[in-house]
């Protein structure tokens, strides 16, 4: 176990090396940079190559990225090339919003759609076709729904015409009651998703165990119908369930960015969007290999949790 | 004013004596929250960009001279008056006891010459130092006269000292204090100071109490950042926000409009004009430039695409700009001259060019009618599109066959000379049509030089008539701005350069 932690450790490393190396190249290939960004409509050619060196941007490349490993190494993340302000301080406000709403979706994901995918394997295993259907098919049609649509639906469903939550305004964790209603939205927004997602996910797992021997074993034993749904067959089908879960972080990630974008929530999503747009390279860079680290580290975590719900597993 | 030719020009305007507004005699506590889109990137006038900063930055700090939200007409600010007899030589006089915010002392003319010093010198690499390069010299006899000479006269010059930009005058003090961080933390004399600044979330102004016209009837300003334009709506539907900055969709605005809530707006802006890159080959050809501007029907394209937000337009300037005249030729909807034209020009089975356009908007409605249209003559548009950045750099580069520029202006001298200047042929300047006329350009430099008003109108109508005869550029349609807001909501006038004046706005 120590010696594999020990590798997943040093692959997390190599695949980050290898994410910085691949986005600062791949980010200076686009055409356009900062400084033409930054330009705009008005500034002519000239006045943009004044702007560039004062940028400096017309550093040769390599240069250029050593300079950024180097800083990377030391953990000084440096200024944003367009605001000038450290991408260290905008980095430390926007990663808890961002991490309250991924967490926030995930334990509302889970609480409702395991629970539901499994009582959709339930009915299938038991014949009841119709309320599986609609369970399973619901399920497929809001996993569909692409989420700046959702988005604006509910924005105009909860927010305008309900009136149960705000469409915009401060995101303070100093007040977390007021923290919480304002990230409702978004949280109930990327769970629609993910709900869908994962109890589909569940109700093939636990289906698929329903059929095993030890459960009608267990049934045999005159044991109840929610003991053995949840205590034998959810458990055994465990596996495919933590891996969605820990993929859904990744894909959570994604979601934040647009949900972040249409409700002004100023989390790493809204960082990355005003980056890209002002080809704001420093901050770009950051903002992936962050996104990169948390997403290999999910996997690490993931991978860990297998060995501890199958002792089976060999790595 | 005086106008004779060999009389003082006075800025001593009926205008410049009386207070802009009357403001209340006791400053109440006030809050406006506002819907604002942009990304914010900081306010120091030397290195600003982005409108909406601009907007932040028009309503900290001050300039020798500023606009009239409604007319555009060029009002006294920090100066109180001015005065000139050659256009070269411009001599003004400043206001008294004009405080700095946060506790910065007492504003006087070697914080003008300090202002205009910190644009001309490279080191600041400000992208506005082009507009002083005609300042020989900038200098203080005493504490409240600056007297400024230039290489070569320019009627105009009011408008480069005017709240805007390289305009904007800073406090040398706190420019030295806030050190690297200087864009965040401005230190002006207009009436409200920033107070804080989340670049994720919102901006905050407060009222500046010893404001040199008086204190603003609003004491905070909180600038709430939305970017998406539907969610902006739905905040001022539900009463988040007061006041939407900039409404760009029809469909957002219909629905306000329709609800009752204030269509705060300003119509002709600026002008989008189509650049004919006149060093491609059938481009070259004015008959070809003509034959184009007569298979278009503008009026009714607009009718269709964008009625609230745009409107058809001929000239290269807008009609309240200082030497606008409507007396130019003009290219009415006619196919079958086009054709003619076309035939003429040795292209009787028509031709295709590229159209320059950015892929974030995509092939517009506007551009899908204009595609449609020339096709009725023979005229392929093959539409090239590129993401912003990029569309950017080869516009500015010159880049391209044909594209489309807007350039926000108040001076005329900015369009004209931008657009017309050989001097400024892309990509040193903005002539991105390569246009070289030896007569135009004489007579656009003899209209900025000229003192007599008539005269003036006169030459500057003239380089438009040129213009529009050799058609570098083709108007297409200009662009007006609205600021939707709750009905309580009073004084919002966007003006000419986009920008509201919050000392002018109240919550009734």
């Amino acid at each position: 176990m120590f010696t594999y932690s020990l590798n997943r450790l040093l692959q997390l490393v190599v695949t980050t090396l290898g994410v910085v190396t691949l986005v600062f190249f791949t980010l200076r290939l686009i055409p356009g940079d900062a400084a033409s960004a930054m330009a705009g409509d008005t500034l002519s050619g000239e006045a943009l190559d004044r702007l560039r060196e004062q940028m400096g941007l017309n550093k040769p490349i390599w240069v250029q990225y050593i300079e950024y490993l180097q800083n990377l190494i030391t953990l000084n993340f440096g200024e944003t090339i367009t605001t000038g302000l450290s991408i260290g301080g905008l980095l430390s406000k926007a990663i808890p919003i961002t991490l309250a709403i991924a967490v926030a979706t995930i334990v509302l994901t889970i609480i409702i759609s395991i629970p539901l995918g499994t009582l959709a394997a339930y009915l299938a295993h038991k014949g009841h076709k119709t309320l599986d259907n609609i369970i399973t098919g619901g399920a497929m049609l809001v996993d569909l729904m692409p989420s700046f649509w959702t988005a604006l639906v509910f924005l105009l469903l909860f927010s305008l015409t309900l009136g149960l939550f705000p469409a915009s305004g401060t995101v303070s964790l100093d007040d977390p009651a007021a923290f919480l209603h304002r990230i409702a939205l978004p949280v109930l927004v990327l769970s629609v998703t993910q709900i869908a997602t994962m109890a589909r996910i569940t109700r093939t797992a636990v289906l698929e165990i329903l059929s095993e021997d030890y459960i009608r074993t267990a049934r045999s034993m005159g044991w109840s119908e929610l003991r053995v749904l949840f205590r034998h067959a959810l458990k055994n089908a465990a596996l495919p369930i933590v891996t969605v879960v820990g993929l859904s972080f990744g894909s959570l990630l994604n979601g934040t960015i647009i949900v972040e974008f249409i409700f002004t929530i100023p989390g790493l999503g809204s960082l990355l969007v005003n980056g890209i747009n002002s080809r704001d390279y420093q901050l770009v860079q950051t903002l992936i290999v962050f996104y990169a680290l948390f997403f290999v580290s999910v996997n690490f975590f993931t991978d860990l949790v297998y060995k501890r719900l199958d002792p089976r597993v060999q790595f | 004013m005086k106008t004779t030719r060999r009389t003082f020009l006075t800025g001593l305007a009926a205008t410049g004596a009386a207070p802009l507004i009357s403001f209340p005699a006791k400053a109440q506590e006030k809050t406006l929250r506002v819907r604002f889109y942009d990304d914010l990137a900081g306010f120091d006038p030397a290195t600003i960009f982005r409108v909406e900063n601009e907007n932040i930055a028009f309503n900290i700090f001050s300039g020798l001279t500023t606009y009239d939200s409604k007319t555009g007409k060029i009002l006294p600010d920090l100066a109180e008056s001015w005065e000139t007899k050659d256009n070269i030589t411009w001599i003004f006089k400043l206001r008294r006891g004009v405080q700095w915010q946060k506790g910065f002392g007492e504003f006087t003319a070697a914080d003008v010459v300090y202002s205009y010093n910190r644009i001309l010198d490279p080191a600041t690499a400000s992208p506005y130092r082009n507009e002083f390069t005609d300042v020989k010299s900038v200098q203080a006899p005493d504490d409240y006269t600056v007297v400024i000479t230039l290489n070569s006269p320019d009627g105009n010059f009011l408008h480069q000292v005017a709240n805007y930009h390289q305009g904007q005058i800073v406090n040398k003090k706190a420019i030295e204090a806030a050190g690297k961080q200087v864009r965040w933390q401005p230190v002006g004399t207009g009436p409200f100071y920033l107070d804080t600044v989340d670049v994720t979330s919102r901006i905050v102004l407060k009222r500046h109490e010893t404001y040199f016209r008086g204190p603003a009837p609003i004491s905070t300003i909180i600038f709430q950042i939305i970017k998406d334009e539907a969610t902006g709506t739905i905040a001022l539907r539900r009463g988040e926000v007061d006041l939407v900055m900039r409404s760009n969709r029809e469909e957002n605005i219909e629905i306000l409009r329709k609800e009752g809530f204030l269509m705060n707006a300003t119509d002709d802006y600026a002008s989008a004009h189509k650049v004919f890159n006149l060093s491609v080959k059938t481009l070259s050809d004015v008959r070809v430039r003509r034959a184009i501007a007569h298979a278009l029907d503008f009026d009714t394209i607009i009718k269709a695409t964008s009625p609230i937000l745009q409107n058809a337009t001929y000239t290269l300037l807008m009609p309240w700009m200082d030497g606008y005249t409507k007396d130019i030729p003009r290219y009415p909807f006619n196919p079958g001259l086009a054709k003619k034209l076309l035939a003429e020009a040795g292209y009787p089975r028509g031709l295709s060019f590229k159209n320059l356009s950015t892929s974030a908007q995509g092939v517009t409605e506007f551009q899908q009618f204009e595609i449609d249209y020339l096709s009725q003559v023979g005229i392929k548009m093959e539409m090239e599109l590129v993401d912003t950045p990029t569309f950017n750099q080869r516009r500015n580069r010159g880049d391209f066959e044909v594209t489309t520029r807007l350039l926000p202006a108040v001076n005329p001298d900015t369009i004209l000379f931008s657009f017309l200047d050989p001097a400024n042929i892309s990509p040193k300047g903005l002539n991105g049509a390569r246009y070289d006329n030896p007569v135009a350009i004489e007579t656009l430099r003899a209209a900025k030089a000229e003192i007599d008003p008539a005269k003036r109108k006169a030459l500057y109508a003239k380089v438009q008539q040129i213009a529009m005869t050799d058609l570098p550029y083709l108007p297409q349609y200009a662009n007006g701005v609205i600021w939707p807001s709750k009905k309580n909501v009073t004084g919002v006038q966007p003006n000419n350069l986009a920008q509201v004046n919050f000392f002018e706005v109240d919550i009734k």
